[in-house]
């Protein structure tokens, strides 16, 4: 089954501020996610990546096209969708994960890692215990759970932004660079947690420059130069 | 958001507008931000709203940002019955099943729906707390208005309100004019949510505040809409309260929205070239 399928997708951002410049960012992206399977997404720097992912989470609106998701109660079109189903896929179903943690002051850790379960799961206790559990799993110290994680280094926030994106096991995960700043231990111990929710169903859009990550992870690449998708070949594994 | 329904609204609002002095037929039409003004250029009068329509979900957070003047806390203090509409509608679902236009209400009913339905927290604690009562006393008015009579029962919820606030219980007994700018917000939040109610507006809430008192109240407030499940419609000039606390943003501009959307759509998307204007000059 396929999760998303994306036809004829354009982005041109119209700047008022500079005088009415335009900047197209995507150009007819046509693009199929499958139930269940994980998608490398390459390309250079602004070749239209993060866009691309942006667009699907309606960060950014399209200019036109289509992003048809399959939700678990029937086909939405997240282009034209309304602003409180958005929200209530995000709560439920769709999960994006930026490349740095935007830090929320004087909430710990495990809040703020347990915060997207705490929205669908009553139990308070149980969110956090099931935070716990993942940064435990991902080797973040005991000491630094209940400290702010404002003050945390690169590496420790990416392990937060990490857990906060798929503790509550979404059916789409959209993520951008998740081992860009951890060591090798850590970044295969995230591999299998991605690897791991997919082995649920969960559908993967994942940015990366990582060859590593990409091997071990990806069933198949997209690679976007210009606002196109140039090319996608099949994974090895 | 556990009371989180996707398809039933908890506030509808249609074309809500406010102007004052005598405008004419022509005062809406000759203003907004296409004439950069609010003011009707034949007739002095002030349109502080105009054609003001959005809805709000259970459980979901909604901020309205502007400059100074743009009508912002105009709607809230419409909403509130602080001040009586020119023209619009608004419906809340808990209220007559919401069939029954709230703006059109008797002033009996209105005093219901404020003491039953919804809470206020304004930017300065004079207009939401009764300086000459104690900060316990405060509270109490709130419970005794929304129909709470036994008088340990109030007591007990008070102290739990203040506590859940992180005001120290032990000064229960002190009037609001012995704290601190921070904790007398915290005291009108207790106040305002005594009651349970399933929305609540906060004006400008954290203005004027020092940036650690500041962060605490933006934090308390997060924590208890997650535990409450409250919606709330958060007004402030400030963009980075708005990132903080709302899913969704109205930005608007002399008296008209001129952009709606979800938060980080509107800061990191921005269509409209004030919004862009806006967001470019977040520090």
């Amino acid at each position: 089954m396929n999760i998303v399928e994306v036809h004829q997708l354009t982005k041109t951002f119209e700047l008022h501020i500079l005088n009415g410049k335009r900047i197209t960012a995507l150009n007819g992206i046509e693009l199929v996610i499958e139930e269940g399977e994980i998608i490398g997404l390459t390309g250079k720097s602004g070749s239209g990546k993060s866009s691309l992912m942006k667009c699907l989470y309606r960060t950014y609106l399209a200019s036109s096209g289509e992003i048809l998701y399959s939700s678990q109660s029937g086909v939405i079109d997240l282009v034209k969708a309304r602003d409180h189903e958005v929200l209530a896929l995000r709560r439920s179903e769709i999960r994006y994960c930026s490349q740095f943690l935007s830090v929320i002051p004087r909430v710990s850790a495990v809040d703020v890692v347990a915060e997207p379960l705490m929205r669908t799961e009553r139990n308070r206790d149980l969110a956090r215990a099931r935070a716990r559990q993942l940064l435990e799993v991902l080797g973040l110290p005991v000491e630094l759970w209940d400290a702010y994680p404002v003050t945390f280094s690169g590496g420790e926030q990416q392990r937060i932004n990490v857990a906060r994106a798929i503790i509550s096991r979404p059916r789409l995960l959209l993520i951008d660079e998740p081992t860009a700043s951890l060591d090798a231990r850590t970044k295969d111990v995230v591999i299998g947690l991605i690897r791991d929710l997919k082995q649920d169903g969960t559908s993967v859009l994942c940015i990366s420059h990582d060859e590593y990550t990409l091997g071990k992870m990806a069933d198949r690449r997209l690679h976007l130069s210009g606002g196109h998708i140039t090319s996608g070949l099949t994974a090895t594994i | 958001m556990s009371h989180h329904n996707e398809h039933s609204w908890l506030l509808k609002v249609r074309n809500l507008t406010k102007i004052y002095g005598e405008p004419n037929e022509r005062s809406v039409e000759l203003t907004g931000p296409e004439f950069g003004t609010n003011i009707c250029p034949d007739t002095d009068s002030i349109v502080a709203c105009a054609g003001v329509s959005f809805d709000l979900y259970p459980g979901e957070v909604l901020g309205i940002v502007g400059e100074s003047g743009s009508g912002k806390s105009t709607v809230v203090k419409l909403l509130y019955f602080d001040i009586e509409k020119t023209l619009g509608s608004a419906w809340l679902r808990p209220y007559g099943d919401g069939k029954s236009n709230i703006l059109e209400a008797s002033g009996q009913q209105k005093r219901y729906i404020r003491n039953h339905l919804m809470g206020t927290v304004y930017q300065n604690p004079r207009d939401g707390l009764n300086f000459s009562f104690s900060s316990g006393g405060n509270i109490a008015e709130k419970l005794i208005m929304a129909g709470h009579m036994h008088v340990g029962n109030i007591r007990g919820r008070a102290s739990y309100l203040l506590d859940k606030t992180e005001v120290p219980v032990r000064r229960m007994d002190d009037p609001p004019a012995a704290f601190s700018g921070g904790m007398q917000q915290r005291v009108q939040i207790a106040k305002a949510i005594a009651n349970n109610p399933p929305l609540l507006f906060l004006d400008e809430v954290t203005t004027g505040l020092d940036v650690s008192v500041q962060a605490r109240v933006l934090d308390l407030i997060r924590e208890l809409q997650q535990e409450l499940g409250v919606a709330m419609i958060v007004v402030s000039h400030d963009l980075s309260v708005i990132r903080m606390l709302t899913d969704r943003t109205l930005v608007m501009k002399h008296g008209r929205v001129v952009e709606a959307g979800l938060t980080d759509q509107i800061l990191q998307d921005p269509q409209h070239a004030y919004t862009q204007l806006l967001v470019s000059s977040l520090l």
